[in-house]
């Protein structure tokens, strides 16, 4: 047995059914981040209320969805709900596991993102005669993402790779497609490495999305250095936390 | 325009505010000053309702604070507001800074609500740093451009909260300067300051707090003739020292 087989290499590199299950991961990925950057911005809100009954649901659930295993929510997700009558396939199975588990990550990096908001911007809102939902979308919801993207960037990143937890429930996304090649043809390496590199190309193309939301965030914050001894020295500027926090 | 009528307020058994009575008039320039945690800025703060006050009244331009028909935010688009540590929107240009009520508060269309920033950042002397964020701006720069932002919304008075504190000594007179022409131009003003220079040449009265009481109510030539109470006497005599 050869140890290494560059012709089945690059035969399962430009193989369709591998590229497909690339492309499940990614829209995988997409929905998962959008769904729980929604149901974590609600929990985000419903944690800094100050009433008990609004904020001790959120704190059980990130508790909850934090503190167990994905593979363990997404097995009782495809094999529970069934047993209350809830039949629903695979795909939306997945969905709903990894949208819900995503949900409890973000919902503390948003709301990190909103406590960073100084409330002396929301006073100066107020007085100019804001309401408190144009507060929101206006003021606090943009400031809140400088400190937001970093940390999500880095969802993303790990949810691309984590998808693949969804394989278990026979979710076809990419790794459980190389799985299913391995056990028909058996060049184990030599598949893995290809799934491996499609992760790559595609971690690589969300750094570069991620460096430009970055960019373009923290643009107002940046100094121009050329007159930094205008500056105030009180100015709320941050450190670039962006890409060393990884 | 703005009428105290025996304003209290307690932070738990601390009293901040103790029947503060009195009136500002259209057009008229009162400086309020006293010793630091006097209240002065929990009572301007209550002017526009940043502040809640247990009882009394604050009636502005004819509309009650105290009053469950009072929606606040249409009440505080009346009144422009100058804080003392700024408060520009940091994620939005000095233009957007400027734009930004006229656009959300006021409905005004953009070509409007920008010529009418440009204008106002003309009159501060900014007009040429419109498209800047305000970190690359000196504090006095960025006061001004709060002053301007105050102004967009065409308030019936301004208050101020010790807009000169924060700023480097080079940079008072310039925030000073724009504040002076406002009060030339007619605005009324409520402007908590130590700034005493600006207080004797440019308010009709003086209001002197301390320990959450009005002190001393008086025009302003009379309470720096040595016409104030001994109390302020003393404060006077403290700050000029400096
Ligand atoms: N949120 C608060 N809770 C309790 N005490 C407060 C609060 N805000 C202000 N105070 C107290 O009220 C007093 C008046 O404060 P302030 O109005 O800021 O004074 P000034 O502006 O005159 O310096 C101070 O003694 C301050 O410690
Ligand atoms: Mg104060």
């Amino acid at each position: 047995m050869q140890i290494w087989n560059w012709h089945g290499f690059f035969i399962y590199l430009t193989n369709r059914y591998i590229f497909e299950g690339a492309v499940t991961t990614l829209w995988l990925t997409a929905f998962s981040i959008c769904a729980g950057f929604v149901l974590g911005g609600a929990l985000a809100l419903m944690k800094r209320s100050r009433h008990q009954i609004v904020s001790l649901p959120a704190r059980f659930y990130v508790w909850f969805f934090r503190g167990t295993p994905l593979l363990v929510q997404l097995i009782v997700i495809y094999t529970g709900l069934p047993k209350f009558g809830i039949r629903l396939d695979v795909v939306t199975c997945s969905l709903i596991g990894l949208s819900l588990n995503e949900a409890a990550y973000l919902a503390e990096i948003i709301r990190a993102g909103l406590n960073a908001v100084p409330p002396g911007q929301i006073a100066a809102a107020r007085a100019l005669g804001f309401e408190e939902r144009q507060i929101a979308w206006r003021i606090t919801f943009p400031q809140a993402m400088r400190i937001i993207v970093p940390p999500l960037g880095n969802s993303v990143n790990g949810l691309l790779k984590t998808t693949s937890v969804t394989s278990v429930i026979s979710m076809e996304e990419l790794l459980r497609r190389t799985q299913l090649l391995v056990q028909e043809h058996f060049m184990v390496l030599e598949l893995f490495s290809v799934s491996a590199l499609y992760y790559l190309a595609m971690t690589s193309a969300w750094d570069m999305v991620q460096r430009r939301l970055e960019h373009y965030v923290n643009k107002p914050y940046a100094r121009p250095t050329s007159s930094r001894a205008n500056a105030p020295a009180n100015a709320q500027a941050l450190p670039d936390i962006g890409q060393d926090a990884r | 325009m703005i009428v105290f009528d025996s304003v209290c307020k307690h932070y738990g058994t601390f009293q901040v505010l103790n029947n503060c009575s009195a009136t500002i008039n259209k057009g008229e320039i009162v400086v309020i000053c006293g010793p630091s945690g006097s209240g002065k800025s929990t009572l301007i703060k209550c002017v526009n309702g940043l502040e809640t006050f247990d009882s009394g009244q604050i009636t502005v331009d004819g509309t009650r604070l105290h009053d469950p028909a009072t929606h606040l935010p249409d009440l505080r688009r009346r009144i422009g507001m100058v804080f003392q540590g700024f408060e520009l929107f940091q994620h939005l240009t000095v233009l957007q800074n400027v734009m930004i009520a006229q656009r959300v508060v006021l409905h005004r269309n953009k070509a409007e609500a920008h010529e009418r920033a440009m204008l106002l950042l003309q009159r501060v002397g900014l007009a040429d740093h419109a498209a800047k964020y305000p970190v690359a701006l000196s504090g006095g720069q960025q006061q001004r451009v709060a002053i301007a932002r105050a102004l967009a919304i065409d308030p019936v008075a301004i208050l101020f909260d010790e807009p000169t504190s924060a700023l480097d000594p080079e940079m008072v007179a310039e925030v000073l300067a724009v504040m002076t022409e406002l009060a030339q131009a007619g605005m009324t003003m409520m402007c908590v300051t130590h700034e005493m220079g600006f207080a004797r040449q440019v308010a009709n009265r003086v209001i002197f707090m301390d320990r959450g009481e009005f002190v001393d109510d008086l025009p302003a030539a009379d309470f720096f003739d040595g016409r104030c109470s001994d109390r302020a006497g003393t404060f006077l005599k403290r700050i000029l020292s400096h």
